[in-house]
């Protein structure tokens, strides 16, 4: 795990997606959660019939907050040669979703893939889905609560968010970051303040 | 979860549907749904009227951690995604962010020669698993046996080349950790030496076998388009006829050079999900031997920038900037501009998709993983309704999912 | 255990605990509790290079009811974890655990909110096996282990109790 000595990072992006790195993987289309379900049908018509991914992203500094990332690509039943499908084009639509309205219509009807991925994005970021047949918690239990990929969730969850790490510390009767010789970073100071015939600072804990 | 009565299992409404109708829980924990998988099946008899896979039981929040690692941790915990097949995970990965870093065409050929070797490798592997336990599935143990004992030998070369059987994290940004090992070839030329009539034994106790032809053929029957709609790629869209397979579509790590077969089928059934599955291994074994020749070749197998590319260890002893470059990289790894981009591989279950995120720090922001698996196993909601119960276990056994991938 | 030699036969002497606890030891039928990739190398272990059959895990149970030990291989979900009790409380007695791999010892690599970090939080462990996968070799000494344990009087006998 990065250490907590990590230096914070330099000039970091709020919206990474803003930034369009010269990357041909895919067509870029930045729409919003009222044009998302046009956008998509027209591409759908336009060929690209299968949906790849349907994925979430948590920007907290950006408003809208939270990004809906669909990826389309093209391709045909009625494809039989490697020639026939060439190198087909792919698509990236990202629907910014706002905090205050988490919402972004379903595309379960058009893909029946899209199912499973927008309960995960549900589950995983608190997005509702509007028209989505049956949208329940995926990954977590059903009874779990808060959405454990926003920004906001603690990485070790609110139970053991400030428990001490590595988690197997919790069972010894050494408390975690401290070997079993006691040198903690106090006893040290204590020890180097020893040796000076210097009296111990009070407020090292 | 009991039928009829209690509660509703995990919130599904259980309506008493009248008689000969059964809702049975089939998992999480079962021999033959090939890792942590519930199917809440309503049967009518033994037909399947309904099929509601429950997936989640392995999630382990993967994506999080990996927001919580540095560029070269995070590929650790994203090998363990796709356990069958570690290393098709983190090139896929590393790939991605090697286009964020905009270093992609500076990868060493070796390098890339090395990581299409080893996906090759794992493809064959994971696939070797899949026969294994799809023959145990059906009753044909022997199989596993044969099956298993080749993986073996591709584990051993793993283990050469990477420290660890599975997850050995030898793939890193820019290149390899280190060059192949001495020996590495001549295991090898074993390897290849041994897999020919390897796979004649088990084409012989498999493919022709009538009972498994029986039990595989016109069962969980997909078509072209339905396959499409659905999200399926890798071996199960073969086996409808689309021949989409992402090395030839969008070749990577110098795919392009090497002459294989896409291999389809027309059918769409579990049948001829198992004979695309053993004419890729075929297929991946022709591209090995490929490589093989061209690793004669010596060469780098990281990039020179020593901003990616911890330094030789022998010259950190020596080099005051060497010293200093590799306590960087290690202790908070470097910065990767901003930027999101769609990384794509063709994974043994099929296209294996990474969405990195990067806001200028050093670690992702968001890693969203494409997982074939999920798409392939959601279809069996379709092609499990009107067969029998008993072939539940084959037609999971012909999606091959893999459950680190499927619930991450 | 004392070998009397009579005419017309031989006899052993020996406590019924002895022979109970050498029976128990010798056939131990682990449950198939596979669930991440350290299933995969318990799979391989059971497959001809390793063979664990030749230590008496002939064969490997589905159903809880019939198997001895449990292997918990991999790492446990959040979902999974009521899972893994309820399979552990049906087993009949005596039952072994074995914690197979870093993530089932104590959450592995992953100290996140999904994954339960040591599986002794839930069910009682006899023998921790460290990896991440640990080799099948490693499984076999835990097996190996399990074996002495029960040999040597932990659980098992004939008045064994869990």
């Amino acid at each position: 795990m990065p250490s907590s000595q990590t230096p914070p990072a330099g000039a970091t992006a709020l919206d990474p997606t803003a930034v369009r790195p010269d990357i041909d993987d895919a067509r870029i289309i930045r729409v919003t959660p009222a044009e998302v379900r046009a956008t998509l049908e027209r591409l759908k018509s336009e060929g690209f019939a299968m949906l790849l991914d349907i994925g979430g992203a948590d920007y907290p500094g950006r408003e809208p907050r939270f990004d809906v990332v669909y990826h389309l690509i093209v391709l045909s039943g009625a494809a039989r040669t490697v020639a026939a499908v060439g190198r087909p084009e792919r698509v990236r639509v990202l629907c910014g979703v706002p905090e205050a309205d988490p919402t972004v219509p379903t595309m379960s009807d058009l893909w029946p893939a899209a199912d499973w991925a927008e309960r995960e994005v549900y589950d995983l970021f608190g997005l509702r889905f509007s028209g989505h047949p049956d949208l329940r918690r995926i990954q977590m239990p059903v009874e779990w609560e808060g959405h454990p990929l926003r920004k906001d969730y603690p990485l070790r969850g609110p139970a053991r968010e400030r428990t001490p790490r590595p988690s197997f510390a919790l069972k010894s009767n050494v408390a975690a970051g401290t070997p079993a010789s006691g040198r903690t970073a106090a006893a040290l100071q204590r020890q180097i303040a020893a040796a000076r015939g210097q009296t111990p600072k009070d407020d090292v804990k | 979860m009991t039928a009829g009565t209690g509660a509703p299992a995990h919130g599904l409404e259980i309506v008493d549907a009248g008689d000969g109708r059964m809702i049975i829980s089939m998992g999480p924990q079962h021999p033959s749904t090939h890792g942590v998988l519930q199917v809440i099946t309503e049967l009518e008899g033994e037909t399947v009227l309904r099929a509601d896979p429950e997936i989640g039981y392995l999630h382990t929040g993967i994506e999080k951690s990996a927001e919580n690692l540095f560029w070269t941790q995070a590929s650790t915990v994203i090998e363990r995604m796709d356990y069958l097949s570690p290393l098709s995970n983190a090139c896929a990965f590393i790939m991605g962010v090697e286009q964020l870093l905009g270093i992609t065409g500076d990868i060493p050929v070796r390098a890339q020669q090395a990581r299409v070797l080893l996906c090759e490798l794992h493809r064959i592997a994971s696939h070797c698993v899949w026969l294994g336990t799809g023959g145990i599935d059906l009753g044909a143990i022997s199989g596993f046996f044969y099956a298993f004992d080749l993986r073996e030998r591709i584990l051993d070369l793993t283990e050469l080349s990477g420290g660890a059987r599975m997850h050995p994290n030898y793939l890193r940004i820019g290149g390899l950790r280190d060059d192949l090992p001495d020996g590495f070839l001549r295991k090898l030329d074993e390897l290849i030496a041994m897999y020919y009539p390897r796979m004649h034994d088990l084409r012989a106790l498999l493919q022709k076998n009538p009972i498994l032809q029986d039990r595989m053929i016109d069962v969980g029957i997909l078509g072209a388009d339905d396959a499409i709609a659905w999200g399926i790629t890798g071996p199960a869209l073969r086996a409808t006829g689309v021949p989409y397979d992402v090395r030839r579509a969008f070749p990577y790590s110098g795919y392009e050079q090497y002459e294989f077969d896409v291999v389809t089928r027309t059918e769409g059934d579990a049948y001829a999900r198992f004979m695309v599955r053993l004419d890729e291994m075929d297929q991946s074994m022709r591209i090995i031997e490929q490589v093989r020749r061209k690793l004669e070749t010596p060469g780098p197998v990281m990039i020179a920038d020593t901003k990616f590319a911890p330094p030789p260890k022998e010259t950190i002893a020596l080099s005051m900037e060497a010293l200093i470059h590799h306590f960087k990289i290690v202790s908070e790894s470097f910065r990767v501009p901003p930027g999101d981009v769609y990384q794509a591989i063709e994974g043994p279950r099929g296209e294996l998709g990474y969405y990195i995120v990067s806001n200028g720090d050093n670690r992702p922001w968001r890693v969203r993983t494409r997982p074939p698996s999920m798409y392939n196993l959601q279809v069996l909601k379709k092609i499990a309704v009107g067969e029998y119960i008993a072939d539940m276990v084959v037609m999971i056994g012909s999606l091959d999912p893999v459950f680190g991938e499927v619930d991450r | 255990m004392a070998v009397n030699e009579l005419p017309g036969g031989q006899f052993f002497l020996a406590k019924l605990d002895d022979v109970a606890r050498w029976a128990q030891s010798s056939s131990v039928w682990p449950l198939t509790m596979g669930l991440a990739c350290c299933a995969i190398e318990m799979m391989t272990a059971t497959a001809s290079e390793y063979d664990i059959a030749r230590f008496g895990s002939e064969v490997f149970r589905a159903s809880p009811r019939q198997a001895d030990l449990m292997i918990v291989s991999g790492r446990v979900a959040q979902k999974m974890a009521p899972v893994v009790r309820r399979l552990w409380e049906q087993m009949a007695d005596p039952k072994w655990v074995i914690s197979m791999g870093a993530c089932a010892s104590s959450g592995g690599v992953f100290d996140n909110y999904a994954i339960v970090q040591g599986v002794d939080t839930i069910v009682p462990v006899d023998v921790y096996v460290p990896g991440c996968p640990p080799t099948p070799d490693g499984l076999l000494y835990a097996v190996n282990l399990i074996q002495q344990q029960i040999r040597q009087g932990g659980r098992g006998g004939i008045l064994a109790r869990a």
